[in-house]
């Protein structure tokens, strides 16, 4: 009981961290890279695209991440081997795609906030949707979206707590082995949130860093 | 309407266009000649820069056919792209690529487009902004240059393509009354080295000097075309007549 | 979730008192439950009385013990010892979910009064929480596929994959008794079916009585092998140190065992899976530690 419960258990702790870093590495990269694609979707000339990323975001925006990690880890096997992975695999996987759903309307703000003489300019020469976007839109959509997106890779991170329910090593997770073996909720659960601002605080400060320098390379 | 002689290099054929309920493009019938260079006025809101977007597809048109060179501008994609890079435009706004240095949106289209070698478009857009007379402004960012200069890096960045036609959508009407000359100054000697343009604006000095043709536009259709010491002289039509005559007061 | 600070600190108040009165309810015994019997003021009891509720906290995902129907009634054993309690104060129970990883801080904060849900008694908990009871008692066993004849019983656990419910005595067994076991606990037994049925574990451990549960929603997929390899007593959470609420508990339990109502609850509900039953286990009214 007490501050004890914390340092008896500092390397359970440690063990969490690594899972929680894990996977807010990798759902981050995949909701970046994903969400970016969903953005080009959602202001792409071709209507079906457009379509698409709407559905997508609508979809995966308002249905609850719980459900899911729950729907996919249990879900996903029924449709056969190939889909029968590991519990970390499905965690990450739905992090991602439901973090994409939010990183595509933080860079569809961002593209927004160009004015569109940028883009016609550049379609003038020649060059190509995709070019359009990566060359002259998206690097301007940058400083924009940095505040945004931050906001996003934050709740990300505390989101990756859902991975507890389908027993994913993470801090939530072992927080409640902590908590079983102990039977202090209270310091237990103090410990893991120290746990995760020692995550999201530095994030929070590389955030406005970036904000600054991109605020002064123009 | 004389035509000039050859094949046309735009021609427009019953083109139609419409945002919402605002017919903006009326029956637009419309030739330019090689090398032509044909100035487009008209009262504010007549469609001028609807036309002239409608000619390099920034605007799509409900009907009609626009044809660039004998080919019909495909209706997206890669195709559209190619086409586009022959067509060189210049905006009211600059629309410089605010993250990029002067020489670097000289040299963006070449390289990425065009596929020539990083040096080489360097070295040929370095001559170009030599040549619009902002030699010395080539590795400015666009902020720190003034309107004028803006513009006629622009025009440097459109010329870079080395396209077969040019078009310029009010390209004076942002600038401060001293930055305009050096810019149409500059559109002049493109007319002389026989550039085929169409240009929106309201220089009437140009239009005299520089067009071969000037078409009046009011309320989405094209009202009169006839070379300029005709029109200014003797317009044909009355509503012609009543917006010189407003021009000319001021 | 959490009850607000007020009501807490008055419950505690209330608790307080309770233990400074010490007394005993002799009364009680000879109640019968049709006349609304009176407690001494300052009880648990008398308090529950006033609020007209005895709030239960149990599962609400646990086949045969608690189990919200689409109804949404809560219906099982747990739930049928919960009323008997709850008519022996004149009282309405009322149900709130209790997963098992919350069943010892929804006691504590006075969220529940009782937690009925399958709860095993151990040492452990007997630090933070008190019991009442054991009133059934079960073993842990082991559910399989029903194709599957590699696991037998707990040796064959070796190596296998297990699922379990985090926090239960059955998950801590297991991780003790067989360390090679790849244990994954999720927080209800539905997953680990689930888990079971799409090849994500080998096996489902946990109480025997729980297993049969599962089983009797897809006997087509799931069976239970091997005899039961230890002996679970549930037994019913209550704030610790609240001797005259235990008291009063354990007094209940033994009326229902005489007059055939704790029978009549578990026939309703496990009899219609098991035939044999067991017989009522008798009280343990342990002293309670520091
Ligand atoms: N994207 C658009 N959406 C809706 N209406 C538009 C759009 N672009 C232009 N319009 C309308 O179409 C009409 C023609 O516009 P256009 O810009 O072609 O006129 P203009 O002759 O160039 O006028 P100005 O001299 O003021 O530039 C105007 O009424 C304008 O408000
Ligand atoms: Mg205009």
């Amino acid at each position: 009981m007490g501050l004890s419960t914390i340092t008896d258990n500092l390397d359970v702790y440690v063990e969490g961290f690594v899972g929680t870093v894990t996977l807010t590495a990798l759902g981050a990269a995949g909701a970046l890279a994903l969400g970016t694609a969903l953005a080009a979707m959602r202001v792409s000339p071709v209507a079906t695209l457009r379509a698409g990323g709407l559905l997508y975001v609508e979809t995966l925006r308002n249905c609850p991440l719980p459900v899911l990690v729950v729907l996919m880890a249990f879900g996903l096997p029924k449709l056969g081997e190939t889909f029968l992975w590991s519990f970390f695999a499905y965690g990450a996987v739905a992090i991602a795609l439901y973090h994409a759903a939010f990183v595509c309307e933080a860079v569809r703000s961002g593209i927004g906030s160009v004015s569109t003489g940028q883009g016609e300019a550049a379609r003038s020469l020649g060059l190509p949707f995709g070019q359009v976007l990566r060359l002259v839109v998206l690097p301007q959509a940058f400083r924009t979206v940095i505040p945004p997106l931050g906001n996003v890779l934050i709740a990300l991170t505390k989101n990756t707590s859902v991975v507890a329910l389908i027993d994913v090593t993470d801090i939530t997770n072992n927080t409640e082995l902590i908590i079983n073996d102990t039977v202090d909720p209270i310091f237990a659960v103090l410990g893991s949130a120290c746990a995760y601002l020692l995550l999201t605080l530095p994030m929070g400060l590389l955030v406005g860093r970036l904000e600054k320098r991109a605020a002064f390379a123009r | 309407m004389d035509q000039p002689a050859g094949s046309p290099l735009v021609v427009l054929e019953g083109v139609n266009k419409s945002f919402g309920p605002l017919h903006v493009l009326k029956d637009i019938d419309l030739q330019v000649g090689r090398g032509e260079v044909l100035v487009v006025i008209g009262p504010s809101g007549s469609g001028k820069s609807t036309m002239c977007r409608c000619i390099n597809r920034l605007e799509t048109v409900d009907s009609g056919r626009v044809l660039v060179d004998g080919q019909e501008l495909p209706r997206e994609g890669k195709a559209l792209a190619r086409l586009r890079a022959d067509i060189g435009m210049v905006f009211q706004s600059f629309n410089l690529f605010a993250h990029m240095s002067v020489l670097d949106n000289v040299t963006l289209g070449p390289i990425k487009v065009r596929g020539v070698a990083k040096a080489e478009a360097r070295e040929r857009g370095r001559a170009l902004l030599t040549r619009v007379g902002i030699g010395d402004k080539a590795d400015a960012m666009p902020a720190q240059l003034s309107g004028g200069q803006q513009q006629r890096a622009a025009i440097a960045r459109a010329l870079a393509m080395q396209p077969k036609l040019m078009l310029f959508d009010e390209p004076t009407s942002a600038l401060d009354p001293e930055y305009i000359s050096e810019v149409l100054d500059v559109m002049r000697g493109l007319a002389e080295e026989g550039m085929t343009m169409v240009v929106v604006t309201h220089e009437m000095g140009f239009a005299r000097s520089a067009g071969n043709r000037v078409a009046f536009m009011d309320g989405g259709r094209i009202v009169e075309v006839a070379p300029p010491e005709q029109f200014f002289n003797a317009p044909e039509s009355p509503r012609a007549r009543d917006f010189l005559g407003k021009i000319l007061t001021h | 979730m959490r009850l607000r600070t007020a009501a807490a600190l008055a419950a505690l108040a209330l608790t307080l008192t309770a233990c400074g009165g010490g007394d005993e309810q002799g009364d009680l015994g000879s109640g019968t439950p049709d006349t609304k019997p009176t407690f001494e003021a300052g009880t648990t009891m008398a308090r529950i009385q006033s609020a007209g509720v005895l709030k239960v906290g149990t599962k609400f995902d646990q086949p045969l013990y608690g189990e919200k129907q689409l109804s949404g009634d809560v219906e099982g054993f747990d739930v049928n010892v919960a009323k008997i309690l709850a008519d022996e104060l004149g009282v309405q129970p009322e149900f709130t979910e209790a997963v098992s990883k919350n069943r010892e801080p929804f006691i504590q904060n006075g969220t529940v009064d009782i937690v009925v849900a399958t709860y095993t008694i151990n040492d452990k908990r007997k630090q933070v929480i008190d019991f009442a009871g054991p009133y059934y008692v079960t073993g842990q066993s082991i559910m399989v596929k029903k194709d599957d004849s590699a696991i037998t019983d707990k040796a064959g656990l070796a190596g296998k994959r297990v699922c379990s419910v985090e926090g239960s005595t059955p998950a801590e067994r297991i991780k003790t008794e067989v360390p090679t076991a790849k244990l994954t606990t999720f927080d209800t037994y539905g997953k680990c079916a689930e888990a079971l049925k799409n090849g994500q574990t080998d096996a489902v451990t946990t109480d025997e009585a729980i297993l049969l549960g599962l089983v009797s929603k897809s006997p087509e997929d799931f069976q239970v092998v091997g005899e039961p390899f230890s002996e679970e007593p549930y037994g019913i959470g209550l704030k610790k140190g609240d001797q005259p609420f235990r008291d009063f508990l354990n007094d209940t339990l033994e009326k229902a065992y005489e007059d055939g109502r704790w029978e009549k609850a578990l026939k309703d509900t496990v009899g219609t899976v098991q035939d044999q039953l067991p017989s009522p286990p008798p009280v343990d009214r342990y002293t309670a530690a520091g």
